[in-house]
């Protein structure tokens, strides 16, 4: 195989097929890259991306639901909002026996009954 | 040669290259590929992008195209539009002088 003769023309075809190979070696680099991060994309695999578009779901969830005017952000008549969505009336309503007495009491009215029940153990007012 | 059947002959080794004459650079890629310096000069080059940082720099690139465009709706050709005018600009000099040093030098060895 020969080259050129000219020294001159030599080098210049020299440089120029250089170049075109190391662009050819480039290219080829950079398909790989692009075909490598395409299927990382695909599948998923990326977890800060996946984490990112979560946290971005998530952020803007709770902006809607603060927004949205049935939740009643601060306080909606007696009744205040939690982060979770969930509401708890300001005297505790559920309903049990006293181990005393037997009576049906409201839980949040136990403590001023037990004072009375328990000082009344032998009183003939017992049920 | 049979008359009644009408094709063109078989290229053959001493016919030369009928329709096709390889050019020098053809042939020059060739000798590349078959004496494995290609696959060498490959590895070299990608070695010294993802030491620079230029790999890290292209992926970031198409998280970003990714991101905006959504996971689904994106094609690899999609992606080497995006990192290719980026890539062919930020090599450094250095990878790149090394590398055709590694070249002009495999020519050089290739002519005689």
């Amino acid at each position: 195989m020969s080259l050129p003769n000219d020294k001159n023309g030599n080098m210049s075809f020299n440089s120029q097929l250089s170049a075109h190979l190391f662009s050819d070696l480039l290219d080829s680099i950079i398909v790989d890259v692009a075909s490598e991060c395409h299927r990382t994309a695909r599948l998923g695999l990326d977890c800060n991306l996946e984490i990112e578009e979560e946290e971005l779901r998530l952020s803007a969830e709770a902006r809607a639901r603060l927004s949205d005017p049935s939740n009643g952000g601060d306080v909606n008549g007696k009744y205040i909002v939690d982060i979770f969505g969930q509401t708890h009336p300001p005297v505790a309503n559920d309903i049990f026996e006293c181990m005393n007495c037997g009576q049906s009491i409201m839980a949040g009215r136990f403590a001023p009954h037990l004072e009375k029940c328990m000082g009344k153990r032998d009183s003939p007012l017992q049920l | 040669m049979r008359g009644s059947v009408n094709r063109p002959p078989t290229p053959e080794a001493e016919d030369g290259r009928q329709d096709q004459h390889l050019s020098l650079q053809e042939i020059i890629n060739i000798k590349l590929v078959e004496s494995g310096e290609k696959e060498r000069l490959k590895e070299l080059l990608r070695e010294r992008l993802i030491e620079c940082g230029w790999r890290d720099e292209m992926k970031e690139l198409c998280r970003s195209f990714v991101r905006k465009k959504g996971k689904n709706n994106v094609t690899v050709e999609d992606l080497i539009n995006v990192i290719t005018p980026k890539g062919r600009a930020s090599v450094p000099d250095s990878v790149k002088a090394e590398l055709l040093q590694h070249i002009r030098s495999f020519l050089g060895s290739a002519a005689l």
